[in-house]
């Protein structure tokens, strides 16, 4: 091998250079082509140019440089590479190629096709049959073959995304080759070893082959990523090289799961050290969101990393004795929760009513971690299931309240022993002021986050006095007693928060570190907590796989479903190839290198006889063909220059850079202008009816619920309409025209309040037309039903009207709260008029509305808590029959008894009706306004 | 590189008429001095300074012998014994010949000009049909049309012209008589010499010329850069300049030497000579003519015969 050789990849296409002399011919011919120009002085020209010699051929240098482009591009084309490498096969006896075809050998592969392909050439050469194994392989053929054959197989190798297992591969060498003589072996190694394999090498050694090529890549140094971990400050990664060389810094990457990159950081290899480490910052919500971690500029499978569920968000179900009130959320401790948790969680809410059903329902959809909100007592059929969840894993966090302060003391559910009834200020362990936070444990959870100086705490439940307290004790209050428990269980862990989740009890849930408190307590637990530990097998089948160079592909081929056995996840492995396993809900990352796996470098046993080591080829050879390339076309644009040069291009007139202004523009203009016209085509959204549901918004409108009866609705009609007019003549509330509402079709949540004569001839409504009704009153709308009935149906003997009965089967399908008769305090006898009773044509029945909450201190309020208006009304006072007025405002019932007095107080029922319906607590508050007026200081 | 003259079509002599109406517009009414008055007896608005056939009166002088009775001015003679007759101006009505080129080298326009040189040919040549003929002279045409003397001689020009179209190389002017004026609109890019040997016999046989030179100003300025290859529209023989700004200065200096041989020659022969470019006005051109025409260069040294008493 000479010093500087140059090897042809294509030699045959040097004949190309024989077509120069023809070129050089047809360029001497072809002078630049001038511009053609009209002159019609042309004789007066003519005598002038007579004295000038034009050049009608090329000057001799251009043609030179044209030849010499075109030479350029022929070699180039000829493949001409530096240096090549030169093997030769030992014609002793069969040639062995023993090919690794790992990870790591994905970057530079066909460099190592190349090299084993000019091995197997010079084999066919001598005719010498070919040997060769691929060590990641599965299965291994040694036996030696044609080269030919030998070929095909080098040519369907691909390099695979495992470690290589040559201790199979070179077991079957020696078995296939016993006894032969062995002329040429080539290793060509990846440069790793593999733990248990020196004997082979050495067995494999020890048939003496008359030649060993060892081919080493030597340039790069191989890199794998271990481990990658979401920890609280960021994504700590680990990973191990296979030479020491000094301080290594390389960029790594953490990629979505479209692949894009949404994080950089840089991994640093400390001198005399095989481990790296980085830490990748990245905001919280922005770390879930990572999907695999790779090493810029290094494409293998050793250095993606794929992550999984297990530093992804949590799912978290959430449990509350009461459901979620979207009215009054501020008191719900589900809304803190709700709000605290959701930037970095996944939050399920059961859909049963029934707790035993609602833990049920998310202890199926696996949970990481379940948050009780005052739950006093898990029920006793599901807390077998709950204990052996929390064992494999699951995290229970718990917020008390009067609920599991008053719970029964062997609740196993709690992390430390409970003083049962909770201990608030001025109860009876008494307190004299409001407690703040101690400062938090430095062993749990919570350690090294700052003390919140805002909270106070006055309610807690307490904890028994046990030796072990201090050490489950994550934060307690100043005066030392607990506020946050925890204690391990199995797997998993029960956190208990001594006060509750809203803010009743302590300001904790409206500060700032109840949400880092959350957080930290969420990371504590694991994804999907208990999946794996399922103690039986699991199977997942194969997702994405990753290919030896990195890229994550669909799964083909041999890979196998992973299966997990008592929750111990296997390596990778020729069935189980990295990558991930499971569904696109819910996978499992299986990666290359498990956490401590390192690189070792491969060494080639001890041998008397010659080993020519060398690397690839292309590593010290030079493939010449991009530069030439490279030269032919800065040559070319010379070339260009030149030829415009001689055509006067340069020499540009004034008129033709305006003309070069005014082109640019024209065409920034055209840019401009096609920016704006873009007028993104908007889809018309009306729909039928938009026009009744406007006017029907326009106005507040009375509405009455169409029973069927016609005469019924006729009343309802007239009722209304005098209802209406009374509004508008004394309020300032001006309602349109009444609108009778078929609750079978009709869209009712464009009313405030239905009025809901019942009438027993009519058709019951369908049950529906209940829900619509049901759906309407929990959103905040009101119904009055009146049954008409105040005479027949309040008799003695309780007989129960036909009337009454029907509102009775209609009301056993709503959900509706207790009822009481309008207390003497309630808001509906203030709204406007000061009202004792309410009377329609009859004068009797009591109206009846939910059952306000009772207050601590009934006495000094002038008027009850109004917060949310009832949305249920009963009367029997036949409302609309006292309202009902024809078009020539005479009442077309008798009141009974006939007294104007009570037709005008029926009027009045009405307008505090809808005033109550219409202001809501608004009335109740305004009872307080001299108070604020004094607290304002005027 | 978009070449910086082209060939264009022949003008429409229709929209050059109306063109060639709209510049006579502005130009007023024109009387062509006759330097020496053809004589004719085809009555025109020209007062000839001497008795004749007309209309204004001239002078009263004795009554001779011979003459007719019907001629003898009663009321004067009635002043004193004399007889006398009433003798009037003799109006007569001038020629003058118009030719403009349509060569194809003619057809040439570049981009400094709006209109090639043979449109604006087209246009003055109109337009000075219309202003003579708004005068009343009598207008003509060497090889297209014999001369008239009608206010729509302009059109009818235009029509003769439009009819003739062909190859019109220079026309025979055998057929203009003496004391005409003829007006030559051309580029005359022909060699000074080979000019001067076309015009010089139609001066000696008395005819009074005016020679309107088209220019295209490119044909002046010669802003051509680089190799380029030049073309004759004429015969379509072909030049190659390597590098035509070097020749720039000398092909300047033979095109002014041209125009300068043609002009002082011209002068010699005591014709007018009025250059115009084509990125002028056409006004320009025709106020020009016209001021020549009207002999008011000579700053009122008017040689024609003047009124001579008898």
């Amino acid at each position: 091998m000479s010093v500087f050789s140059i090897l042809f990849g294509a030699p045959a296409l040097l004949f190309g250079l024989i077509a120069l002399p023809i070129i050089w011919w047809l360029l001497r011919l072809t002078p630049p082509r001038p511009k053609s120009e009209i002159f019609p002085p042309l004789r007066i020209l003519a005598r002038v140019l007579k004295k000038q010699e034009t050049p009608s051929k090329s000057p001799w240098w251009l043609t030179a440089l044209r030849l010499l482009i075109a030479a350029l591009i022929v070699i180039a084309l000829a493949q001409p590479v530096l240096n090549p490498r030169s093997t030769q096969a030992n014609a002793a006896g069969p040639l062995v190629l023993v090919m690794d075809n790992g990870w790591s050998t994905a970057e530079d592969w066909q460099k190592r096709v190349t090299v084993a392909n000019g091995l197997i050439d010079d084999a066919e050469a001598e005719n010498i049959p070919v040997s060769i194994i691929f060590t990641a392989e599965n299965a291994h053929n040694a036996t030696p073959d044609t080269p030919g054959k030998a070929r095909d197989r080098l040519q369907a190798a691909a390099p695979r995304p495992l470690k290589g297992t040559p201790k199979k591969a070179l077991a079957s060498i020696r078995t296939a080759l016993a006894g032969q003589k062995v002329g040429t072996l080539a290793i060509l190694s990846s440069g790793l070893a593999e733990s248990d394999s020196d004997a082979d090498w050495q067995g494999l050694v020890a048939i003496n082959p008359a030649d060993i090529y060892l081919f080493e890549n030597t340039a790069t140094n191989t890199i794998a990523l271990n481990a990658a971990e979401n920890e609280a400050n960021g994504f700590a990664i680990r990973a191990t090289r296979l030479h020491d060389r000094g301080n290594e810094t390389r960029t790594i990457a953490a990629n979505d799961s479209q692949g894009r990159p949404i994080a950089e950081g840089e991994l640093i290899f400390e001198t005399g050290s095989l481990s790296g480490k980085a830490l990748l910052t990245a905001p919280f919500e922005l770390r879930n969101d990572f999907a695999s971690i790779t090493v810029d500029g290094l494409a293998n499978a050793g250095t993606r990393y794929l992550l999984d569920e297990s530093s992804r968000r949590r799912r978290v179900g959430l449990l509350s004795a009461e459901p979620l009130d979207l009215s009054q959320p501020l008191l719900s401790p589900l809304y803190y929760l709700t709000r605290a948790l959701e930037p970095f969680a996944n939050l399920i809410v059961p859909q049963s009513e029934n707790l035993a059903d609602s833990i049920r329902e998310l202890m199926e959809q696996r949970p990481s971690v379940l948050v009780m909100a005052d739950i006093g007592t898990v029920p006793e059929e599901v807390s077998d299931e709950l204990l052996e969840w929390i064992n494999r894993g699951g995290l229970l966090l718990r917020f008390s309240g009067p609920r599991l302060a008053g719970g029964s003391r062997d609740d196993p559910f709690i992390p430390v022993e409970l003083r049962r009834g909770e201990r608030s200020l001025g109860g009876a362990l008494s307190w004299s002021e409001p407690q703040p936070l101690a400062a938090f444990s430095e062993d749990g959870a919570f350690a090294g986050m700052k003390r919140p100086d805002d909270v106070t705490v006055n309610r807690q439940v307490l904890a028994e006095p046990s030796p072990d307290l201090a050490s489950r004790t994550w934060a307690s209050l100043a005066d030392g007693t607990p506020l946050v428990t925890s204690r391990a269980f199995g797997e998993g862990r029960i956190i208990l928060f001594h006060v509750t989740a809203e803010a009743t009890w302590s300001d904790l849930p409206i500060s700032g570190q109840f949400v880092e408190m959350l957080r930290r307590a969420v990371l504590l637990s694991r994804t999907s907590g208990g999946q794996q530990a399922t103690g039986e097998e699991t199977i997942l089948p194969p997702y994405r796989l990753l290919a030896a160079n990195g890229a994550i592909t669909l799964p083909a081929g041999a890979a196998q479903p992973l299966k997990i056995q008592a929750s111990t996840v296997p390596q990778a492995s020729f069935d189980n190839p990295p990558g991930l396993y499971g569904t696109e809900s819910g996978f499992l990352a299986l990666n290359l290198m498990a956490a401590n796996d390192t690189l070792s470098a491969f060494e080639l046993p001890a041998y008397e006889g010659p080993i020519y080591r060398s690397d690839y080829a292309g590593d010290n050879s030079l493939d010449l063909a991009p530069y030439l390339l490279a030269a032919a076309l800065a040559l070319l644009i010379l070339d260009t220059l030149i030829v415009l040069f001689m055509a006067g291009a340069f020499s540009l007139p004034g008129r033709k850079r305006h003309g070069l202004a005014a082109g640019a523009a024209v065409l920034l203009l055209c840019l401009a202008v096609s920016l704006q016209t873009f007028q993104p085509a908007l889809a018309s959204d009306a729909k039928p009816g938009d026009a009744d549901i406007l006017a029907a918004l326009d106005r507040t409108h009375l509405a009455y619920v169409l029973t069927g009866d016609e005469r019924v609705d006729r009343t309802s009609s007239l009722g209304m309409s005098g209802l209406t007019r009374f509004l508008t003549y004394r309020t300032s509330l001006e309602p349109g025209d009444p609108i009778a509402v078929n609750l079978e079709s009709d869209n009712l949540s464009l009313y405030s309040m239905l009025y809901w004569p019942i009438s027993a001839d009519a058709d019951a409504p369908s049950t529906e037309a209940i829900a619509r009704v049901d759906t309407f009153m929990k959103n905040g709308g009101t119904v009055l039903f009146d049954t008409r009935d105040t005479l027949a149906g309040l008799n003695a003997n309780g007989a129960v009207s036909p009337e009454t009965a029907r509102l009775r089967a209609i009301l056993a399908e709503l959900d509706i709260p207790a009822l009481e008769p309008v207390p003497s305090d309630h808001v509906l006898t203030k709204a406007f008029y000061i009202l004792s009773n309410f009377p329609g044509r009859y004068n009797g029945s009591p109206l009846w509305v939910e059952a306000a909450a009772e207050t601590d201190n009934p006495d000094n309020r002038p008027a009850r808590a109004g917060d949310g208006v009832s949305s249920i009304i009963i009367t029997g006072n036949d409302l609309a029959g006292a309202w009902a007025i024809d078009e020539d405002n005479i009442p077309v019932f008798p009141t009974v008894p006939p007294d104007p007095v009570q037709r005008e107080h029926a009027f009045r029922a009405g307008v505090n009706i809808m005033m109550y319906m219409l202001t809501g607590n608004y009335k109740a508050d305004q009872v307080h306004i001299p108070a604020l007026l004094e607290r304002l200081g005027q | 590189m978009a070449a910086l003259g082209q060939a264009t079509e022949a003008v429409a002599t229709g929209s050059a008429l109306a063109r060639g109406r709209q510049r006579a517009a502005y130009i007023p009414d024109i009387l062509v001095e006759a330097q020496r008055v053809a004589n004719t007896v085809i009555a025109g608005w020209h007062g000839r300074r001497k008795r004749g056939i007309g209309e204004n009166f001239w002078q009263f002088r004795p009554y001779v012998e011979g003459e007719s009775l019907s001629a003898i001015d009663w009321r004067r003679s009635a002043r004193d014994d004399a007889t006398y007759v009433r003798d009037r101006e003799w109006e007569a009505a001038h020629t003058i010949w118009l030719w403009a080129d349509s060569s194809p080298s003619m057809l040439f326009q570049s981009h400094l000009a709006p209109v090639s040189k043979q449109s604006r040919a087209m246009v003055i040549l109109l337009a000075l049909a219309e202003i003579l003929s708004r005068s009343g002279e009598r207008i003509a045409s060497p090889g297209v049309m014999d001369p008239v003397a009608a206010r729509n001689a302009s059109q009818r020009l235009a029509t003769a012209i439009d009819l003739q179209k062909g190859e019109m190389t220079f026309p025979d002017v055998s057929l203009i008589g003496r004391h005409s004026d003829l007006v030559l609109i051309s580029d005359f890019l022909d060699p000074a010499e080979e000019v001067i040997a076309k015009l010089a016999p139609i001066a000696k046989r008395g005819i009074r010329g005016h020679v309107l030179e088209i220019c295209d100003p490119i044909e002046e300025v010669f802003p051509y850069r680089g190799r380029t290859q030049f073309i004759d529209p004429e015969n379509g023989n072909t030049l190659i300049a390597g590098r035509a700004q070097s020749i720039h200065e000398d092909y300047r200096r033979a095109y002014l030497a041209r125009r300068e041989g043609i002009a002082q020659s011209l002068r010699h022969l005591g014709w007018n000579f009025i250059t115009h470019h084509t990125d002028q006005p056409a006004s320009t051109a025709l106020v020009a003519l016209h001021t020549h025409l009207s002999g008011v260069p000579n700053d009122g040294f008017r040689t024609g015969t003047g009124a001579t008493s008898p």
